[in-house]
């Protein structure tokens, strides 16, 4: 069991007192799995993905990765884990605008203290196509191209989970198609544990399972696509 | 690998043009503080070795004693120059005829500053000497040939000796300003001092060494001098005291100049400020992207702390290169405007301007950069979040904490600092509290408006918080960028008021009473400007109360004296006048004038009262020509020195002295090219005497011709440290106002309707920071004016419309212009750039 969520429960206080956003929930997650989180805005989706990637922290409950609890671990210790082990995939793609496009394939790397960032940087954004525009910044790319890169900076130091969040909501629907095989794509040549949070329904059911959020309770862990 | 990602950040960043407005706010306070504190150092250590001229020497050593010898070989053993000037009144005999002269016995170096200038006839410019009288030789004033009627070469009898009158002297650097007392010059060797017989035990001779040296030099040894003087005969003195038009005006020009310039650091340290928060602000993304990659606090903390020091050091290095070109050249070329020398600088000025760069950009990143550390990786989920709220008043006291200690790092004067200080932080709570109460009323003034007003107006009162604090950044810079001019333009003026052009050149005394009419006369039909004709009467104060006062003036008075005990007095024979109506330039600040009251009176000078402690109500006792009279003191006066007017310690009414016989003093203003008329038009006034000020009128005008340039360039820094605090601080605020503009532009709002909303509320907040900038100006200045600068107090009601207005169409025109940029782009761009 790669990731294990546990009466995970999260709680906010807002002026017209606590607000539950996350009623407990409990859920296990294999190694290599694709796993699809799927409800209307405002489910808990993006929350319940923020807790199972140690970005935020619940209320009560837990989480583990790869055994490891991350409750008792301080924000430190949960970056060292994320740089580790996890790899992101944003809506907005979340790039530095600042460093080029190899610059930010490199970064997770960099930060892990990896040797040989750039070259495996290089070698990721050949497999999105972008070897040509490594030299570009953000501002230069087309939004679906931005995508790429984001996708590329995922994988590099290969993760063993990755963590997207509707990774093709600002694209349009043919720069989606082709985000989305490429996401595809290379997670099945890392072998990579893949949690996707999506109100595309088409993209939910090309993983292997779907999560249903409702109103802050995982109503139902649906079938299992083979 | 934390440093690589640093320096890829930096170096994409510049290239980018994101740090700019950070990197030329460093460089501003660095080029500013360089360049100011060399500029002043050099201008005033140049300012002060011309003005020295006035002393002939940067410091003198005088007392009624002769001095003792250790003394000067003490200074002459720490490299400072020394010459003797002893200085005494006696009577020249020549040609049958008698005159009271002041002798001038001087030793090899005089004059150490300055030029003594002589010449083969009386009343011309003359040329430079080259030495000094030789022995058996006197160098006389002008005056003295027409007083003696002697020629050159004819011999004049002094004490014992008879001395050939080989040159006259035409001018002399250290001749002051006291009309009265100067009668004609004579210089002699100090080597025959001795000879003439004159100074005898007790005689009234002032000895003065005069020293000339380095600076430093001259610390030290005034520190071990200083301990050994007797307070009752020695005085130590340099250019800088003393009551003379040019030491006011040097001191004036040090104090605007120290004023200035630290308004100058302040403004620069707030450009800093303002773009070191937008700097950490702009960063924020960028720390929660890191990590939630997984990056730790410390590499944060590193990343930033160095790209940080990286910019830094870039910025300071370039401000330093930048302080020393533009020094150099405003040197260069004030040194050419005015063909003079200006000497070295120290090192001090690089290490403080190096200082004041790196403080103000580390001190105040610090909390901003607390702030991006603490910023946490979930904002790549929800864009609102800054993690935890530190402290604010941790920000509040790291600011006014730097930016008191970057004042009194530069000024280095503990009062002056703290009183700006806490000047300046009373008036930014008002500030913050005015504003928004202005931005309050003015929302509800914008309500009933068209919409782009009612946009800009809700914009306004939405950000109210973030505005209070912008409309501090511009009031404080627009309010320090009007004070400086407004003082500039005042103290400019207040000089200019001293030294008018037809300021007069000329004194003529000892004009008989008889021939007064015919010299009224001459100056109307030569159509010379001249002052009032003051009657003078030579006299004696002798007793204060019924005490004794001291004082001698002829040889048998000292011997009379000699065996007398008694207060020190005036020390000298004062003339006094009589008048009906309060002189002019003079001011009652005691007691009350006389008007048409008959009874006998006199009126006394306020520096005078002071230092013999003479109260209105006291009794002074006079001699004149022997005849003794007592009257009270009904009034205390304040005479304004700086005028180039006759003024007198001992006014009386007319009633009190007009019977005693007087001779008559004037001024009048003689232009240049009609100097050679001088002599004709005298000749009907042989008992005349002439003291020619132009010389010394020229030298203040000089020195405050530097001291102008030095201040206009202070203004034009200050002007651009200004400039640059609104830049930043629109910039910074057109950041936050991005989101807004996309929102409404992507609801389909004209970019007329969004542009003109910006514009309005930029308008507006210009507006309110114009208008209490006025306000704290003309306050401060009312007590920079009376406590710093003794000058009158002035309001400026002209400013109270241009302040606003200023503000307005310059804070306007620059949130105009930024906001123009952003909405020229098209929505989609300005949407990703948001993403």
């Amino acid at each position: 069991m790669l990731i294990q969520a546990q009466q995970l429960e999260k709680i906010v206080e807002t002026s017209e007192g606590p607000l539950q956003i996350l009623q407990p929930i409990n859920v296990a997650i294999n190694a290599g799995e694709t796993v699809a989180i799927v409800g209307a805005s405002g489910s808990g989706k993006s929350t319940l993905l923020s807790l199972l990637a140690g970005l935020d922290l619940a209320t009560s409950g837990e989480v583990l990765i790869d055994n490891e609890k991350l409750s008792e671990l301080d924000e430190e210790q949960r970056a060292k884990v994320r740089a580790d082990k996890v790899g992101f995939i944003f809506q907005q793609f979340l790039l530095v605008p600042s460093l080029s496009a190899l610059e930010n394939v490199m970064l997770p790397a960099e930060l892990a203290g990896h040797k040989g960032a750039e070259k495996e940087a290089r070698e990721l954004l050949a497999k999105v196509g972008l070897e040509d525009r490594w030299h570009h910044y953000p501002n230069q790319l087309s939004g679906g191209e931005q995508q790429r890169v984001a996708i590329a900076r995922a994988f590099v130091g290969q993760p063993k989970i990755l963590f997207a969040d509707e990774p093709t909501g600002n694209l349009d629907t043919h720069t989606g198609d082709k985000v989305e095989q490429l996401l595809f794509d290379l997670n099945k040549d890392y072998g990579t544990t893949l949690i996707m949070v999506t109100h595309d329904n088409q993209l939910a059911e090309k993983c292997q399972r779907v999560l249903r959020m409702e109103a802050g309770e995982l109503a139902e862990a649906t079938r299992d696509v083979a | 690998m934390w440093h690589k990602i640093s320096f890829r950040l930096l170096k994409q960043e510049l290239k980018r043009g994101e740090l700019t407005i950070m990197a030329l706010a460093i460089i501003l306070s660095v080029t500013a503080v360089l360049s100011l504190s060399l500029f002043s150092e050099r201008l005033q250590s140049g300012l002060l070795e011309r003005s020295s001229e006035f002393l002939a020497a940067d410091r003198v050593l005088s007392s009624r004693r002769d001095i003792n010898q250790d003394w000067l070989e003490e200074a002459q053993s720490r490299d400072i120059k020394t010459a003797w000037r002893v200085v005494f009144n006696s009577m020249a005999f020549a040609n049958d005829k008698l005159q009271l002269i002041d002798v001038k016995a001087v030793s090899d170096g005089y004059p150490l500053r300055g030029e003594l200038r002589i010449a083969d006839t009386p009343f011309v410019e003359g040329e430079v000497a080259k030495g000094l009288p030789a022995a058996g030789e006197a160098w006389v004033a002008s005056s003295l040939f027409q007083a003696l009627q002697i020629d050159l070469g004819d011999s004049i009898e002094v004490g014992n000796s008879a001395f050939k009158v080989t040159k006259v002297v035409t001018y002399e650097p250290d001749v002051g300003f006291s009309v009265f007392t100067d009668s004609p010059n004579v210089i002699i060797p100090y080597s025959q001092l001795e000879q003439t017989g004159l100074i005898q035990p007790g005689s009234r001779v002032r000895y003065n060494v005069l020293m000339a040296g380095s600076q430093d030099a001259l610390a030290d040894y005034e520190q071990w001098l200083l301990p050994q003087l007797n307070d009752d005969t020695h005085s130590w003195r340099s250019i800088e005291d003393g009551d003379s038009p040019l030491a006011r005006s040097l001191n004036r020009a040090e104090r605007f100049m120290m004023l200035a310039s630290l308004l100058g650091v302040v403004l620069a340290a707030t450009a800093v400020a303002v773009a070191a928060q937008r700097y950490c602000q702009r960063n924020y993304d960028v720390v929660a992207i890191f990590k939630t990659l997984g990056a730790s606090r410390q590499q944060i903390r590193r990343i930033f702390i160095l790209h940080l020091l990286l910019l830094t050091a870039l910025s300071v290095g370039i401000g330093m290169i930048l302080g020393w070109l533009i020094q150099s050249f405003v040197i260069d070329w004030v040194a050419q405007q005015l063909d003079a020398e200006l000497p070295a600088a120290t090192v001090k000025p690089y290490l403080l301007a190096a200082a004041t760069g790196i403080i103000s950009a580390v001190m105040f990143t610090l909390y901003p950069l607390f702030r991006l550390v603490a910023i946490p990786p979930l904002r790549v989920l929800h864009r609102q979040l800054v993690g935890a709220q530190a402290v604010r008043w941790l920000q509040w006291i790291l600011s006014g904490g730097t930016i008191y200690g970057l004042l009194v790092l530069y000024s280095q004067q503990w009062w002056l600092s703290t009183a700006l200080f806490a000047g300046g932080a009373f008036a930014a709570v008002l500030l913050l509290g005015i504003g928004r109460l202005l931005i309050n009323a003015s929302r509800k003034a914008g309500m009933q408006a068209g919409s782009a007003w009612r946009l800009a107006m809700a914009g306004l009162q939405r950000r109210a918080a973030a505005n209070s604090v912008q409309m501090l950044a511009f009031s404080t810079a627009i309010m320090l960028l009007l004070l400086v001019i407004v003082l500039r333009n005042d103290l400019l003026a207040d000089w200019q008021r001293q030294l008018p052009d037809d300021a007069p050149n000329y004194f003529a005394l000892n004009i008989a009473e008889e021939k007064v009419p015919d010299l009224q006369a001459m100056f109307e039909r030569e159509n010379i400007e001249a002052t009032d004709q003051y009657p003078i009467v030579p006299g004696r104060v002798t007793y204060h109360n019924g005490e004794r006062l001291l004082a001698e003036v002829t040889k048998e008075d000292r011997d009379d004296e000699e065996r007398e005990e008694g207060r020190e007095g005036f020390g000298r024979e004062l003339s006094m006048t009589w008048r009906d109506t309060v002189p002019p330039n003079n001011e009652i600040v005691e007691g009350s004038w006389w008007g048409d009251n008959a009874e006998p009176q006199v009126s006394v000078e306020l520096n005078a009262a002071e230092r013999l402690d003479i109260q209105v109500g006291d009794e002074l006792t006079f001699n004149i020509g022997g005849e003794e009279f007592t009257v009270p003191v009904t009034s205390l006066r304040e005479a304004d020195w700086s005028t180039l007017q006759p003024n007198f310690y001992m006014v009386f009414n007319t009633n009190t002295l007009q019977d005693f016989p007087a001779t008559y003093i004037t001024s009048f203003h003689l232009d240049e090219d009609r100097k050679d008329e001088l002599y004709e038009l005298f000749r009907p006034f042989p008992e005349a005497s002439l003291i020619d000020l132009d010389a010394i009128i020229d030298q203040i005008r000089e020195v405050i011709s530097q001291v102008s340039l030095a201040i206009l360039f202070v203004l034009v820094l200050v002007i651009v440290a200004g400039a640059l605090v609104l830049i930043a601080q629109v910039q910074a605020s057109m950041e936050e106002r991005q989101k807004e503009l996309v929102i409404l532009r992507t609801l389909g709002a004209p970019g007329k309707l969004l542009s003109r909303s910006i514009t309005y509320e930029f308008l507006v907040l210009g507006g309110i920071s114009g208008l209490i900038a006025t306000i704290a100006m003309d306050i401060s200045l009312l007590i920079l004016q009376t406590q710093a600068f003794n000058m009158d107090a002035t309001w400026h009601w002209r400013l109270w419309l241009v302040g606003p207005l200023t503000g307005a169409i310059v804070v306007g025109v620059l949130g105009r212009l930024s906001c123009s940029r952003l909405i020229r782009r098209n929505t989609a761009q300005l949407i990703r750039k948001l993403a």
